[in-house]
């Protein structure tokens, strides 16, 4: 039953599925202290946490800023109170003001009902990073939420949709537990279709060897997003690219960064070092995804186990470079209905990628809207950082996470004849949005930047 | 009383607020910054860098930007806090007549004195005021309750006193401090000579604003009042230089992919003549 004394919670990984990622259920009775330990452990480590934990002063600032609050209107849905879970316990144990004043100062002994309370909220913030830039000190409230569903991860708590998730990248090399056999299927299938589609010969090579450049699609573009992959393909073969596509890797995404950074994102890292470094390429690009490319952005730097030897960019940055020298021709006629653009959080809050998406997008389509507010300073969609739970509960929960990002696509009216386009250019945005865009009847078709890249190509 | 308030007190405070600020950014300094989570777009150079963060420290850009209310409340009060700090410094300091000392503005020591006096009643009042509107407004918005904790209404009501007490002793002349009083005692004080026999000392308004004062210095490091260190602390981690690695791609010519015609059948290119 997902929900604990009235908080939702998502459904949970069963002890099988936690030791498939390597995780050992901790007996309910021991865990309270043993999450007392970890959290003393890991408080040592992340100055980030230390300060979010020492420095925030409630001026409420974060509270109507955050699209959580602003659906459900839950006091724990605020940054500064979700934060605050977790803070009172660090101040009872590990603060001279927690210890010696207790209640006035904010503090609370640690008991079971707080670790639950953790597992409910932590999994309701998406980790967009809205809180960090309206603060006026810049606490980023997504440095809690990490730390505290790690502790929780190795408590042996998680959800189900996040443990499967890494373990199918542990099993196949991709979360959505393909095998290389479907994968190469699927690419056969896909050069067929853009052959029926668009006309053009596009092939999309497989552990090449010696290729210049790695690809590395998100696992949902096989299946859900295929016009984003198949973009990806003419656009590689269009500027006559020696690219290749890591069977080991199939994967953008790093659910690890979501749950478990310590060993499931640390590992994923090194996995796609070991396919760079196998396949003799030159350069990596990251196709959609905004967690996952922020973890491999950000991240890669600092969890590698080597020094990294190829340059990685976004998909995105290729494109809007080859734009703005001119060398890509496009027709945006190709893509003339209304266009919104949603900001995928990662993209414009964590990789500054803000700017680039603008320059495609302004390229491939003739009536682009922006939303209010847009860039930096954009709403989540509401499904970040793979809260995607499909129980009824949960779902709910989705439905009110996303209203914010469903006023803000009504109010661009791109939707007011049915035939508008909501272009957003992440693997869990498009997830969330397929199913929102329904729920919330905006008129809207959700779609890839790259797919408007793909169709807007001119080859002759 | 007037022994442990106005001649004991002020050393224990003093070594208290010293070692307690420094263990609490010891604290800080030991886990270190271990991932770049650098808020974007980014700052390209330090001095962008030094922009971001001065622009938030002293113009609480965030706050203007998302909540004007709040920032006309913060700004006001943490400006005349500023002033009043500094003017417990520059007027005691120089006897009120520091105005004067300024080269080139020909201000008379009579009319710094003025100026000196009517700033600090003016920004006493302004605290008090500003300290009292952010009370209210955690009082009565819906999502700052929420956020709130006693401690922090418990904060404002004792610095709305701590100033309160202070702006009596400027508005009321029977229980009106001279600097020079106040400038001789800290001097004593500092050159560890008694200080008991003092007339100052006798100013119950003047010692209950000193032991204010001095509660408040020894409980700064373990309350909300370090986030002066934190918000740097902070900014010091989401705020840092980043250059995005160059675009471009290995061995890419589109020029000559296109001229070859790459993906286009060649059937058609047969017959478009490509």
């Amino acid at each position: 039953m997902p929900e604990y004394k009235g908080m939702v919670q998502p459904v949970r990984a069963t002890p099988e599925e936690l030791r498939k990622i390597f995780v050992e259920p901790v007996p309910d009775e021991q865990k309270p202290e043993k999450a007392l330990e970890y959290l003393d452990n890991i408080r040592k480590k992340f100055r980030s946490f230390v300060v979010a934990m020492e420095s925030c002063v409630k001026c409420g600032q974060c509270a109507e800023n955050c699209h959580t609050y602003l659906g459900t209107r839950d006091p724990n849905n605020i940054p500064a109170n979700r934060a605050e879970l977790i803070r009172k316990i660090y101040r009872r144990y590990f603060t001279l003001e927690g210890r010696w004043f207790g209640k006035l100062a904010g503090a609370e002994d640690i008991s079971l009902d707080v670790i639950e309370q953790w597992y409910s909220y932590f999994y309701q913030c998406s980790q967009c990073r809205r809180c960090a830039h309206v603060c006026p000190f810049g606490i980023d409230t997504c440095e809690v939420t990490f730390i505290g569903r790690q502790l929780l991860h190795w408590l042996g708590i998680t959800p189900k949709l996040h443990a499967n998730t890494g373990g199918g990248m542990e099993k196949t090399g991709n979360h959505m537990t393909l095998p290389k056999p479907g994968i190469v299927d699927t690419l056969e299938f896909m050069s067929e279709e853009i052959m029926d589609i668009f006309g053009v010969e596009v092939e999309f090579p497989v552990d090449k060897p010696n290729s210049d450049i790695l690809y590395i699609p998100s696992s949902a573009d096989f299946m859900l997003n295929e016009y984003t992959l198949m973009g990806a393909g003419m656009f590689f073969t269009y500027i006559g690219a020696n690219w290749t596509i890591p069977s080991t890797v199939t994967e953008a995404g790093n659910f690890g960064f979501l749950f478990d950074q310590y060993y499931t994102q640390r590992g994923n890292v090194n996995k796609l070092l070991n396919a760079a470094h196998e396949l003799g390429v030159k350069k990596i690009v990251w196709g959609e995804c905004g967690h996952g490319w922020r973890a491999a952005k950000m991240y890669i730097p600092s969890m590698a186990d080597r020094p990294v030897r190829w340059p990685l960019t976004h998909i995105h940055d290729e494109v809007a470079d080859l734009i703005r020298k001119g060398e890509l021709k496009l027709n945006p006629e190709k893509n003339s209905q209304p266009v919104t653009l949603h900001d995928p959080c990662n993209y414009v809050r964590a990789c500054g990628l803000n700017d680039n998406m603008r320059t495609i997008i302004h390229a491939v389509t003739t009536d682009f809207r922006e939303m209010t507010p847009h860039g930096t300073d954009n709403f989540c969609c509401g499904g970040g950082s793979g809260i995607l739970f499909d129980d009824p509960e949960m779902y709910q929960r989705r439905i009110q996470l996303s209203q914010k990002k469903a006023d803000q696509v009504r109010a661009t009216g791109v939707g007011s004849e049915g035939n508008g386009i909501l272009c957003a250019p992440c693997s869990i945005c498009k997830a969330q949005l397929y199913p929102m865009v329904e729920e919330h009847e905006l008129g809207v078709e959700v779609k890839g930047l790259i797919d408007l890249v793909g169709k807007a190509l001119v080859w002759k | 009383m007037k022994l442990l308030i106005g001649q004991i007190l002020p050393y224990i405070t003093v070594t208290l607020f010293t070692l307690g600020v420094l263990y609490r950014l010891g604290r800080w300094v030991g886990p270190r910054i271990v991932h770049n989570i650098t808020l974007s777009p980014w700052p390209k150079t330090n001095t962008e860098v030094a922009v971001r963060i001065g622009a938030e420290a002293f113009l609480f850009r965030n706050l203007f930007r998302f909540d004007k209310a709040l920032w006309a409340g913060a700004i006001l009060m943490h400006f005349a806090l500023l002033n009043i700090i500094g003017g417990h410094v520059v007027g005691f300091g120089f006897l009120g007549e520091q105005f004067a000392l300024i080269p080139g503005l020909g201000i008379s020591p009579e009319l710094s004195r003025e100026m000196s006096d009517m700033l600090g009643t003016v920004f006493g009042l302004v605290l008090f005021v500003t300290l009292l509107y952010l009370l209210f407004r955690r009082l009565t918005l819906t999502h700052v309750r929420q956020v709130s904790k006693i401690s922090d209404n418990l904060w404002l009501i004792y610095l709305t006193v701590l100033v309160g007490v202070g702006d009596i002793m400027r508005l009321f002349n029977s229980v009106h401090v001279e600097y020079v009083e106040v400038r001789d005692y800290i001097v004593a004080l500092a050159l560890f000579q008694p200080v008991t026999g003092m007339h100052l000392l006798d100013n119950y308004f003047f010692l209950t604003h000193f032991l204010l004062v001095q509660i408040l210095l020894i409980v700064f490091p373990y309350s909300k009042l370090m986030h002066i260190f934190g918000m740097f602390a902070e900014r010091w981690i989401v705020n840092r230089v980043y250059k995005d690695p160059a675009p471009g791609l290995p061995n890419v010519d589109v020029a000559a992919a296109r001229r070859a015609g790459i993906g286009v059948p060649s059937g058609d290119a047969a017959e478009e003549g490509v």
